[in-house]
């Protein structure tokens, strides 16, 4: 009943030209391998600053890769309508969750940096004899391996699928992603939860949240809606997908911004207040070191900027459907999940206050460099939207 | 106000169409036309009827806005109020000036929803123009298949660009069947 007209795309979809962007490929390629060298140097030099930076990289970007994971099968599991013309960007995304496994190796091996409990012998402790049983490095590299394998063989199916879909149009692939998603729903909530807790809440195995995976899904969840904005925006802006990706379609990706910065405020809150007002030293001492000195300033500034300031600004629908502006509220919001990231990894280095390192950054630009090459070099292998998917005429239609 | 020679005032002049199709296609001659006081009734919820229907944006969020921001206000100041002005008590040696403030946001933010929420229920019967006990339409004989089959159109004689000729003509050009005046009382 539309009253808007739509071109009906061609089966061949349309192609990102490579060629048209082998500046920027080549820029990003060196950029991450001179990154890349440096932070080798700084793991010799610098060894336990550097551990930590790496990891507030690697969780910031894993974050936002895995919330785009999170979106691909949502979007299969509930069989959704919209989200069909963006699918292929968030399936590229996922994809680079096999990047970040590899990346993930440097973790392992200044494992020593980083996590107190594996350097402490057994009976020196009574706190962590307690969870000995979960806290061994062996079984931290278990599940490491089954997380990110999870990752990486759940991300590569879909996209595999999606795009043999491409080419034949066979509806049976919806029915397989739809399976794989469906296994995939209560394997993605465990393997980011105890994720979470094994890579991030254990650099204090003193400290422990029941919420802290749910907090790390919120925040994926949203900033990962916001890297798709500002990913869907800059193809746009190449030339691509003009008349595929509709307002309509940033209306609900902003509405979706929305909730989560809700869903955020909400988890980030409850576990705050919880710890707050039980006021048990052993649960204290994580938000102790992160509302004093001078981590005060920047834990305000996230309360403000990742709920308070974005939650009025995208009440306004006017903001929603209008991309530009929605790409600033968008930039702005995966920016403050790298503050959140940070405000829970360094922290636990400089208890005392914030002390910024060059290799924070320099663990910013590799990690970021190679996944931004290593998209530029998935991007053009497929159509940028899935052409043959069953529902796709339905989400160009697509009104809210 | 206009009456039949029978003596009755008029409340509309209504058509019956085939199908929500036919019905939608009509509402969009009618918005068109220009006429502000219509309606279209339907047995279940058309798709795009309100772009149809040109009725542009709805002002409940605004009440919604308001209200919200009365619960907020509210809490604070039963919340601040005692704790920080009237009486501070030291409870669990947590500070009782203005960073006591996380104890309160689940009041908060649980007034701001109740209130939010009765804005939007009120202000939607209001704008609703409820709780109303009859309405004129159902003076239609025919209207009573709008629950099962029945697809209508009515435009009101208080709508200024009423006249009897011209809706009659404007109803029958858009394929409005059964077309008729329904009387006020």
């Amino acid at each position: 009943m539309s009253e808007r007209s739509q071109t009906v795309p061609t089966p061949e979809g349309e192609y990102f030209e490579s060629t048209r962007f082998a500046g920027l490929s080549f820029l990003l390629g060196s950029v991450a391998l001179v990154a890349l060298v440096l932070c080798a140097l700084g793991a010799v030099v610098n060894p336990h600053q550097f551990s930590y930076s790496w990891l507030f990289a690697f969780a910031f970007f894993f974050t936002l890769c895995a919330g785009c994971f999170f979106w691909t099968i949502v979007h299969h599991a509930t069989d959704a309508e919209w989200t069909v013309v963006v699918r292929r960007q968030l399936e590229n995304i996922a994809a680079l969750l096999a990047v970040l496994a590899l990346l993930f190796v440097p973790i392992l091996l200044l494992r020593h940096h980083l996590y107190a409990w594996m350097d402490i012998p057994p009976g020196h402790e009574a706190a962590l004899d307690f969870k000995r049983a979960y806290l061994d490095f062996n079984f931290f590299l278990i599940r490491a391996i089954v997380f990110l394998g999870y990752f990486i063989v759940a991300s590569q199916l879909l996209r595999r699928f999606s795009v043999r879909q491409d080419r034949d149009g066979n509806p049976q692939f919806t029915i397989w992603m739809r399976r794989v998603s469906f296994a995939s729903l209560p394997m993605f909530a465990l393997c980011l939860t105890f994720g979470a807790f094994d890579w991030l809440m254990s650099l204090n195995y003193h400290w422990f949240s029941t919420m802290f995976g749910v907090y790390i899904f919120a925040g994926a969840a949203g900033s990962s809606m916001s890297l798709l904005v500002l990913v869907i925006t800059a193809l746009r802006q190449a030339g691509y997908l003009k008349d595929v990706v509709t307002l309509e379609h940033y209306h609900i990706m902003g509405k979706w911004m929305l909730a989560f910065c809700i869903f955020w405020a909400y988890i980030g809150f409850g576990q705050y207040m919880l710890i707050w007002y039980a006021n048990i030293p052993e649960e204290t001492q994580f938000f102790i070191a992160r509302n004093t000195q001078s981590w005060w300033a920047l834990s305000m500034l996230l309360v403000v900027g990742r709920f308070f300031g974005p939650f009025a600004i995208l009440l306004l629908r006017s903001i929603k459907k209008h991309p530009h502006r929605l790409c600033i509220v968008a930039g702005w919001i995966v920016f403050m999940q790298m503050l959140d990231m940070y405000l829970i990894v360094l922290p636990a280095l400089h208890g005392t206050g914030v002390h910024v390192s060059i290799w924070d950054l320099l663990s910013l630009i590799a990690i970021g460099a190679t996944l931004g090459f290593v998209y530029l070099r998935l991007v053009p292998r497929t159509s940028l939207f899935p052409v043959r998917d069953p529902r796709l005429i339905e989400s160009l239609k697509l009104v809210n | 106000m206009m009456k039949t020679p029978f003596g009755h005032k008029v409340y509309a002049m209504a058509a019956e169409y085939p199908s929500a199709a036919a019905l939608y296609e009509a509402a969009k001659r009618v918005r068109d036309a220009g006429f502000r006081r219509w309606d279209v009734y339907s047995p279940f919820p058309i798709h795009g009827m309100d772009e149809a229907m040109g009725l542009g944006k709805s002002w409940l969020s605004g009440w919604v806005l308001f209200g919200g921001v009365s619960g907020l206000l509210t809490a604070a100041l039963v919340e601040f109020g005692p704790s920080w002005g009237l009486y501070p008590v030291n409870v669990h040696g947590k500070p009782w000036n203005f960073w006591t403030v996380p104890a309160f946001f689940p009041i908060m933010f649980e007034l701001t929803v109740l209130f939010g929420a009765f804005a939007s229920f009120f202000a939607m019967l209001g704008m609703n123009g409820l709780p109303r006990w009859y309405h004129p339409i159902f003076n239609w004989e025919r209207f009573s298949r709008v629950t099962n089959d029945g697809f209508f159109l009515a435009i009101e004689a208080r709508d200024p660009r009423f006249t009897e000729a011209g809706v009659r003509e404007l109803l029958e050009q858009t394929g409005g069947q059964h077309i008729t005046i329904v009387h006020e009382d």
